[in-house]
C-alpha cells in the first residue's frame, strides 16, 4: 500500500489543529503550529520532488467511496496546475504562523486553530477531484475565514467579515445548484475528470457557466462583486491578509481552470470577450483605484484586484500563453501580493497605523526592510528580472493574441501600477524621516527575516529562471487547452 | 377481527402500547415520589422510551398492516419513531435541572411527554384518516398542557391559550376535509381512497377536501399560513418543551404529511403547486422575519418555520429520494436544533433567563468549549459544511433538481443565504463580543451528556452521511 501522500498534506494541519486544542501555554501552541506548518510544508515538497511534468494525467490520485448512494467519493490528486498552490499555499502556511508570532496576543489557540484548519481546507480545494468534495472544502472555509477576520481583526471587523461571508456564501449556493444540475446532466457523478469529459449542450453550458461564474469572480474578485475584498483586508490580521490574497482569491481562478474551461468549453470560448472585457476592466479600475489610497492595506488590495484581472485575462485568452502566464501569475501574486501585506503587517505592528501620510524616510530608520520593501514593490509592478515580469508578459502576450483593444487596456494598468507603487515607495521609504513614526521603529528581526526570506527567493527564482516552474504546468496546459478547443471546435 | 389479528395488531403496535402503560403507570408512581427524588423520574421515563425503542428494533423485520388496515409498522414508522425516541430522550435529560430552576416539580411533566410521544408514534404508523387524527389529537392536547406548564408565568398561558385554539381551529378545519373525503369517497383509508378515486382524480370537491385536510396538517409543523402560533408559543412554553415541539411533532407533522401527500390521491391533483409556494412562502418569512428578533428562542422558531420550509420542499419533489431527503433533513434537524436548544437551556439558570441573544456577549471567552458546540449548532443550522445541516439541505436540493425543479432550488439556496445571516450574528455575538457579565451555565452531567451526543451527531453525520443516508433511503415506504 501506497502513502497517501495528499491526505497527509491536506489533513496535516487539521491534526495540528486538533492537537493545539489541548495545550494551554501560548508559547507551545505557537511552536505546535510552526512544527505542523513546517512538517506540510516539506510534505509538498516530496510531493513536487516526485511530481511527473511530463504528463497531463492526475498523480498521487487517492480514491475511497464517500457517500456511494450519490455518488460521492474521497478523490485527491494533482495535476500540474493544482501542484503549484498546493505548494504555495504550504509555503504560506508556516510564513502566517511567522506572521502572527506576536501580532496575535490573545485568544492565540483559537487563532492558531483556526489558521490551521484554513490551510487544510484550502489545501483540501485544490486537491480534490469529486466535486462533491471540492465543494464541501471551498464553503467550510468560510467558518475559519469569518472567525480569522471577525475576531481578531481591526476596529470594522465585525462589518468586513459579515460582508465576505455574505459575498461568498450566496455566491457559492447558487455554484451549488449547478453542481447539482452538473450531476444529473453528466450521469449522476460527481467525478471531476468524468465530468469534464461530459458533452453538454450549449444551452446547460451557458446556465451553468453564469452560476460557476457568479462563484468565482467574488472569489477572485472581479469587478464589479469585489467590494467586500477591500474591507476584508483592510480589517484581517497580518496572517489573515496574506492568506486571502496568498491563496483564497487563488481559488476563484482555479475554479475557472478547473471546471469552467474543461466542462463548459463551448460557453467558455462564446463569453471569453465578456470575461476578458471584465478583466480588463478590473486591472484599470484596479489600478486607478489604489492610484488614490492613503491606507497601505487598502492600497495593497486594490493593488490585489487589478492583478487577479492579469490573472483572468491569461485564463480567457485561451491560448498557451495566455493560460501559462495567468497560472503563474496566480502563483506570483501569492507571493508578492503575500510579501507586501508581510510588510504592512510588520510596519503596523510597530507604528499603529497604515496612514501613508505617516510614514516617511523609512530607509534610514529600518535599512533592511526597506530594501525588502523595494524588491517586493519592483516585483508588483512587474520590472524585469522579478517574477511578475514573467507573468505578466506571457499573459499580455496572450492578451493581445486574444483581443488587441483588452491588451492595450491592460498595458494602462500595468503602467497604473508603475504608478501607485513607486508612489507608495517613494512617500514611505524615501525624503525625510517622519516626525510621527521614526522613534518607535526597529528594523526587522530574525523571525522576520526568516519568513521573508523565502519568499525574496521565489521572486527572483521565477523572475530569471522560471522554467521550472512552466515546466509543472506545460503538459497540463497544453491538454486544457486541445479540451477546450478540440471540442468547441468539433461541433 | 379474528384473534390472531388481534394477536397481530397487538404485536405490531407493541411499543405504543409499551409507552402508553408505562406512562399510565408513572402517573401513578409519580405521586407516591417524595420531593427530592425527581431524577427516579427522569430514568423511569427513559427506561419506558429505551423499551419502546428496543422493541420497535426487534419487530422492525418486516411489514405489519394491523388494526384492519388502520394502522402499519413498517420501515417508514421505525425511523420515524427512532427521530421521536431520540428526541423525547434528549429532551427527558435536558429537563432535569431545567424542571429544578423553573420548579416544575410535578410528575405529569414527565407522563405528558411520554403521552405525546405515544400520539407522535401512532400518526407515523397511521394510514387511515382517522387514526391520524387521534394520534394527532392525542400528541397536541399533551403539547397545550405542556406548553403552559409554568403556571405563574404570564407568557406561558398566553401561549398555551393561543395555541390551544388555534389548534382546535386546525383540527375542526382537517376534520371537515376528512369528512368531505368519506362523502366522497366512503372510505377514510388511505389505500382505498386513492382505489376509490382513480377514474377522475380532479373533482374538484375531492380538491378542496384535500386542501382542507393539507391546511390541517400544515398548521402542525407551522408552514405559512399557519404559522402565526409557533414564534408565541416558542417563546412562552418552557424551552425544554420548545426544544421537544420544533423536533418531536414537527417530525411527526411530516410523517403525516409524506403518507397524505404521496398517497396517488393528492399526488395526482396538482396539489404540489400549493405546496411548493408554501414551501417558498414558509421559507422566506422564516428568514426574513428572524433577521430582526433579539430573543433567542423567537429567533429559532423562526429558523424553525424556515427548516419547515425547506423540509417541505423535499415533499414537493416527490419521488424516492424526495421522501429519503425529508427523512434524512429530519433527523439531522433532530440533533443540531435539539443541540442548540440544549445550549438555552444550559444558560437559564438562577434568575438568568439567557434568552436574549445579547446575553450571549463574549460568551466565547469565559466558555470556548461551549461556545464552539453553539457555533458548531449554528453553522449546520445555516448549512454551511462539514456539518450535517449542509448534507440535509443538500439532498434535498438534490432531490428538487432531480424532479426538474431547478429554479424551486435556486430560491431555496438563495433564501438560506439570509437565513444564514442571522445564525452568524448569533456568532457574532458569542465571539466578537466583550463579555459585559460572568456566566454560570447550569452544567449537569445529563446537559453534557446532551450536548457533547447531540454535537456528535452533527459532526458525525456531516463527515459521515453514507450510513445514515442509506437509512433514510430504505426507510422509505413503498420504496
Amino acid at each position: 500500500m501506497t502513502v497517501p501522500l495528499l491526505s497527509l498534506i491536506v489533513f496535516m494541519p487539521a491534526a495540528g489543529a486538533a492537537l493545539l486544542m489541548f495545550l494551554r501555554n501560548d508559547d507551545a501552541v505557537r511552536w505546535t503550529a510552526l512544527g505542523f506548518t513546517v512538517l506540510d510544508f516539506a510534505l509538498s515538497i516530496v510531493m513536487l520532488a516526485g511530481f511527473d511534468t511530463t504528463t497531463h494525467e492526475m498523480q498521487f490520485t487517492e480514491r475511497r467511496p464517500w457517500v456511494p448512494a450519490l455518488g460521492i467519493t474521497y478523490a485527491l490528486g494533482v495535476d500540474g496546475i493544482s501542484a503549484l498552490f498546493v505548494f504555495l499555499t504550504a509555503l504560506l502556511g508556516w510564513i502566517c504562523v511567522l506572521a502572527s508570532w506576536v501580532a496575535i496576543d490573545r485568544k492565540v489557540k483559537e487563532f492558531m486553530i483556526s489558521l490551521l484548519a484554513m490551510q487544510a481546507l484550502v489545501l483540501g480545494v485544490f486537491c480534490a477531484l469529486d466535486l462533491f468534495l471540492f465543494y464541501v472544502f471551498w464553503e467550510a472555509m468560510l467558518i475559519p475565514m469569518y472567525l480569522i477576520i471577525g475576531v481578531w481583526g481591526g476596529d470594522g471587523r465585525v462589518y468586513a467579515a459579515f460582508k465576505f461571508f455574505l459575498y461568498t456564501l450566496a455566491g457559492s449556493l447558487l455554484f451549488l445548484v449547478g453542481v447539482i444540475v452538473l450531476y444529473f446532466q453528466g450521469g449522476e457523478t460527481f467525478d471531476i475528470l468524468a465530468l469534464t469529459a461530459q458533452d453538454l449542450p450549449f444551452q446547460v453550458q451557458s446556465w451553468l457557466f453564469f452560476a460557476f461564474l457568479i462563484a468565482f469572480a467574488v472569489k477572485v474578485p472581479m469587478v464589479p462583486v469585489h467590494t467586500w475584498l477591500p474591507d476584508a483586508h483592510v480589517q484581517a490580521p497580518t496572517a489573515g491578509s496574506i492568506i486571502l490574497a496568498g491563496v483564497l482569491l487563488k481559488m476563484g481562478a482555479y475554479g475557472f481552470l478547473r471546471f469552467s474551461l474543461p466542462m463548459l468549453p463551448e460557453a467558455s470560448v462564446y463569453y471569453s470577450t465578456l470575461m476578458l472585457a471584465l478583466s480588463a476592466l478590473a486591472i484599470v479600475y484596479g489600478g486607478f483605484l489604489a492610484l488614490a489610497q492613503d491606507d497601505l492595506k487598502k492600497l495593497v488590495a486594490y493593488s490585489s484586484i487589478s492583478h487577479m484581472g492579469f490573472v483572468t485575462m491569461g485564463i480567457f485568452a485561451l491560448n498557451l500563453r495566455g493560460l501559462e502566464g495567468g497560472i503563474l501569475q496566480m502563483f506570483n501574486h501569492g507571493v508578492t501580493t503575500g510579501a507586501l501585506f508581510l510588510f504592512v503587517g510588520l510596519i503596523y505592528e510597530r507604528t499603529h497605523t497604515r496612514s501613508i501620510a505617516d510614514y516617511g524616510g523609512l530607509m534610514k530608520v529600518a535599512p533592511v526592510y526597506t530594501a525588502f520593501l523595494a524588491l517586493f514593490t519592483l516585483s508588483s509592478m512587474a520590472l524585469p528580472g522579478t517574477n511578475s515580469f514573467v507573468g505578466e508578459l506571457l499573459v499580455l502576450s496572450g492578451g493581445f493574441a486574444a483581443n488587441f483593444a483588452v491588451g492595450a487596456a491592460a498595458v494602462l494598468g500595468a503602467l497604473l501600477g508603475a504608478a501607485y507603487l513607486l508612489g507608495m515607495y517613494r512617500k514611505v521609504a524615501l525624503g525625510p524621516v517622519s516626525a510621527r513614526a521614526q522613534f518607535k521603529i526597529h528594523d526587522v528581526n530574525g523571525r522576520e527575516i526568516t519568513a521573508i526570506l523565502p519568499l525574496a527567493v521565489f521572486v527572483l527564482w521565477v523572475g530569471l529562471y522560471p522554467k521550472p516552474f512552466l515546466d509543472v504546468m506545460d503538459a497540463s496546459v497544453k491538454h486544457l487547452l486541445t479540451q477546450v478547443h478540440d471540442r468547441e471546435s468539433g461541433q | 377481527m379474528t384473534a390472531a389479528e388481534l394477536f397481530q395488531s397487538v404485536l405490531a403496535s407493541l411499543p405504543e402500547i409499551v409507552v402508553v402503560t408505562g406512562a399510565c403507570i408513572l402517573l401513578i408512581v409519580g405521586q407516591l415520589v417524595p420531593k427530592g427524588q425527581e431524577h427516579f423520574l427522569v430514568w423511569a421515563s427513559v427506561a419506558v422510551v429505551l423499551i419502546a425503542a428496543l422493541l420497535t428494533l426487534m419487530l422492525a423485520g418486516e411489514v405489519r398492516p394491523a388494526y384492519t388496515g388502520m394502522f402499519i409498522a413498517d420501515r417508514f414508522a421505525v425511523f420515524f419513531k427512532f427521530v421521536f425516541y431520540l428526541a423525547t430522550v434528549l429532551t427527558f435529560l435536558l429537563s432535569r435541572k431545567y424542571a429544578d430552576i423553573e420548579g416544575i416539580g410535578s410528575s405529569e411533566y414527565y407522563v405528558l411527554l411520554l403521552f405525546a410521544l405515544s400520539g407522535m408514534m401512532i400518526l407515523a404508523s397511521a394510514t387511515d384518516l382517522l387514526s391520524i387524527y387521534v394520534g394527532l389529537e392525542l400528541m397536541v392536547l399533551c403539547t397545550y398542557v405542556l406548553t403552559g406548564f409554568l403556571r405563574g408565568e404570564r407568557r406561558s398561558n398566553e401561549a398555551a391559550l393561543k395555541y390551544v385554539i388555534l389548534g382546535a381551529a386546525s383540527t375542526g378545519i382537517f376534520l371537515y376535509g376528512v369528512s368531505l373525503v368519506y362523502g366522497l369517497t366512503g372510505t377514510t383509508q388511505l389505500d382505498a381512497m386513492a382505489a376509490a378515486v382513480s377514474g377522475n382524480p380532479l373533482d374538484p370537491g375531492l380538491l378542496l377536501a384535500v386542501v382542507f385536510i393539507v391546511a390541517g396538517l400544515v398548521f402542525k409543523v407551522g408552514a405559512v399560513p399557519f404559522h402565526m402560533w409557533v414564534p408565541d408559543v416558542y417563546e412562552g412554553a418552557p424551552t425544554t418543551i420548545t426544544a421537544f415541539m420544533s423536533v418531536g411533532p414537527k417530525a411527526a407533522g411530516f410523517a403525516v404529511i409524506l403518507r397524505v401527500f404521496l398517497n396517488p390521491l393528492v399526488a395526482a391533483s396538482d396539489v404540489w403547486i400549493i405546496v411548493a409556494v408554501i414551501a417558498v412562502v414558509t421559507m422566506a418569512l422564516g428568514s426574513f422575519v428572524a433577521l430582526v428578533q433579539d430573543n433567542f428562542k423567537r429567533v429559532l422558531a423562526y429558523s424553525s418555520i424556515a427548516h419547515a420550509g425547506f423540509a417541505i420542499l423535499g415533499v414537493v419533489a416527490g419521488g424516492q429520494d424526495g421522501i429519503a431527503s425529508v427523512m434524512f433533513y429530519l433527523l439531522i434537524y433532530a440533533f443540531m436544533n435539539l443541540g442548540i436548544f440544549g445550549t438555552v437551556i444550559m444558560m437559564r439558570n438562577g434568575d438568568f433567563s439567557g434568552e436574549v441573544i445579547e446575553d450571549y456577549a463574549g460568551f466565547a471567552k469565559s466558555y470556548p468549549g461551549l461556545a464552539f458546540l453553539m457555533l458548531l449548532f449554528l453553522f449546520s443550522l445555516a448549512g454551511i459544511p462539514p456539518t450535517a445541516g449542509f448534507f440535509a439541505k443538500f439532498y434535498v436540493l438534490v432531490a428538487l433538481v432531480e424532479q426538474g425543479f431547478v429554479m424551486l432550488a435556486v430560491i431555496a439556496v438563495l433564501l438560506s443565504a439570509v437565513a444564514a445571516y442571522f445564525y452568524i450574528r448569533i456568532v457574532m455575538v458569542i465571539y466578537m463580543r466583550e463579555p459585559e457579565r460572568t456566566f454560570e451555565p447550569a452544567l449537569t452531567p445529563l446537559v453534557r451528556a446532551t450536548l457533547a451526543f447531540t454535537a456528535a451527531g452533527t459532526i458525525g453525520i456531516g463527515l459521515f452521511p453514507a450510513w445514515f443516508l442509506g437509512l433514510a433511503q430504505r426507510s422509505v415506504f413503498g420504496g
